[in-house]
């Protein structure tokens, strides 16, 4: 697989180890790596059990997966395995990601830094990854994790695409991210994404690694998700007005980044109709940050006079 | 067993349970280590109870500064890992009429350390014929509660008081504050800060978010009781561990006023009504851009 070798994913002895999703129940039986398409598991192929999609990838043997990438650990996932590396830094989650449903369609925020333990790893990064011209997802967790998720999901939606002349739904697309997800349950593997779209009317669901899935009209994710809660609690109406809903969903991720430290940077901002979704520009909240302490000191010296 | 033992002993010494340790044939006589209490310094470490819950520190305070005074409000749920202990425990405490405390934390701690202040303050107030001022106590508190860093000792208090004018003039220099209110927070590994807004325990987040947006110095004091009430309800919405009731106190020259308690029930349901009556709205209209 082209991702795979990008990736280089290589053991120290032992051999690559591909499992099909149906023969998780059996016995493990490993296959060379070559041989992508085994001709024992070619029927999964045209199955109508899971409606033609291999649903091939890898699993990497949990004793020796440690070795390879360095995965920052997490602190959510139980550790059942007690060969582990030394990680540099402990992960923290650090993001502030949010979406909700309003009468225009959804709307999709999250700020743009990257934390790794006490370092702003990268200011610029991208949390909202379009998936197809109705689907975009919100990633939180590990970074690392999240943009490989990405990049199978949109190959497996583009795949079932192709070979069904039409396009999953965004219910499903859920259900088959969760179940790509489940065998990774139990390891360090951190995986918290928002799947904002649209396919007969606007639609919200929140998948995590641990298993969750969850479809409602709004989600935050996230260390600062409590900040962000707490403007988007108050505000949050069915009836507001594409303008009122970009400038809540700002608000949001502005307050959270003000208070927590692990989010930052800019804010990302992608609005999801039954048109397709349509980007608005990057937003420094360092600006936002000045209007606002200059507002409040205006407030006080009109108060004053 | 020795714990029935040392409550005989006449008032409350600082460090006692490190001082048991310490001693060579601890269980067998309390009283003689008791004795020289006075003349021995407390540990900082002491071996501690195993505590029959985890501690969550459940609770949403916040308390902030405006040109009204100071503003505190507090929810009133007391849990204890997942139980709510009691669902109207009084977490605004106030210490003498022109100082008020919000605690967080371990209820039990916080309200014993509150008398504690109590009394150390109106002994100093006999002692010395003059109030001693919101940052003194905050000094002395957290002082008081130095000898226990590193123990099980949980408490994070937020004192909000007014400094009348015996304390002194000229202790503050800044022109636009021309009034005596402090805000200070004190917890027991050390920190003591004094600010214009803080907010306290799991559901301060979610607070404080409010409180951001919302918060400045030229607020009128309705205002200001709004928004703290909003502050505190939406932290009970998304908290698991705040809940039922709100209390608020405003604290000006003339000392203490508290509001009533109010039900937070009673809001989420008028919210649930508004949020249903949308839902019909919602599939009446059809989706535009």
């Amino acid at each position: 697989m082209a991702l795979e070798d990008v990736c280089s994913f290589k053991e120290r002895s032992v051999q690559h180890k591909w499992f099909s999703f149906s023969s998780l129940g059996d016995a493990a039986i490993p296959f060379p790596m070559s041989d992508h398409y085994n001709l024992r598991y070619s029927r999964l192929e045209t199955s109508e059990n899971n409606c033609g999609v291999p649903l091939h990838f890898f699993i990497p043997p949990l004793p020796h997966s440690s070795s390879f990438i360095k995965r920052p650990l997490s602190s959510f996932c139980p550790p059942k395995n007690s060969m582990t590396v030394q990680r540099p830094f402990r992960l923290a989650h650090g993001t502030t990601t949010l979406g909700f449903i309003f009468q225009g369609g959804v709307i999709a925020a999250a700020d743009t830094r990257a934390s790794a333990g006490g370092l702003v790893a990268c200011p610029a990064v991208h949390k909202i990854t379009p998936i197809h011209s109705h689907l975009v997802v919100t990633s939180s967790g590990s970074g690392a994790d999240c943009m490989l998720w990405e990049r199978i999901l949109i190959r497996e939606i583009r795949l079932y695409q192709l070979r069904h002349g039409h396009r999953l739904s965004i219910r499903a697309t859920a259900k088959l991210l969760s179940s790509m997800l489940h065998p990774f349950k139990g390891t360090e593997m951190c995986v918290a994404l928002t799947l904002c779209g649209w396919d007969n009317g606007p639609k919200l669901i929140y998948v995590c690694s641990d298993g969750a899935r969850l479809q409602g009209d709004v989600f935050s994710v996230g260390s600062g998700s409590p900040y962000a809660y707490g403007v988007l609690d108050r505000e949050l109406r069915w009836s507001l007005s594409k303008g009122e809903a970009i400038s809540l969903a700002r608000e949001a991720v502005f307050r959270a980044t003000h208070r927590d430290a692990y989010s930052g940077n800019n804010v990302d901002l992608f609005h999801i109709t039954a048109q397709g979704w349509s980007q608005r520009k990057r937003e420094d909240l360092k600006e936002e940050y000045y209007r606002d302490k200059e507002k409040k000191g205006k407030k006080k010296n009109d108060k004053l006079k | 067993c020795t714990r029935a033992k040392t409550l005989s002993s006449p008032c409350v010494l600082f460090g006692q349970r490190a001082l048991q340790n310490c001693s060579a044939d601890s269980s067998e006589d309390p009283f003689l280590t008791s004795s020289t209490l006075p003349t021995c310094l407390p540990f900082a470490s002491s071996q501690s109870v195993p505590l029959p819950f985890p501690m969550a520190h459940g609770t949403t305070t916040l308390a902030f500064m405006f040109q009204g005074g100071v503003l505190a409000a507090a929810d009133t749920r007391s849990s204890c890992s997942g139980l709510v202990a009691c669902p109207a425990s009084q977490k605004i405490l106030p210490i003498h009429s022109h100082l008020v405390g919000l605690t967080s934390g371990t209820s039990a701690d916080c309200a014993l350390w509150k008398r504690i202040l109590a009394r150390e303050l109106r002994l100093y107030q006999l002692r010395h014929g003059r109030r001693l001022s919101t940052s003194g106590a905050a000094k002395l508190l957290s002082h008081m509660l130095h000898p226990f860093k590193g123990t099980e000792l949980c408490v994070a208090a937020t004192l909000c008081g007014w400094d009348g004018g015996e304390t002194g003039p000229g202790s503050r220099g800044e022109t636009t504050k021309n009034q005596m209110t402090d805000l200070f927070y004190v917890c027991s590994d050390g920190t003591r800060l004094r600010g214009m807004l803080f907010s306290v325990g799991s559901g301060s987040p979610y607070a404080y978010s409010i409180l951001d947006q919302g918060v400045h110095w030229g607020l009128t004091v309705d205002e200001a009781k709004s928004i703290a009430r909003e502050a505190v309800y939406r932290a009970t919405y998304r908290d698991a561990y705040s809940g039922n009731c709100v209390d608020m106190y405003h604290i000006t020259s003339k000392g203490w006023t508290r509001r009533n308690r109010e039900d937070l029930k009673e809001e989420y349901y008028r919210e649930k009504e508004r949020r249903k009556h949308e839902k019909t709205e919602r599939r009446d209209v059809t989706f535009s851009d």
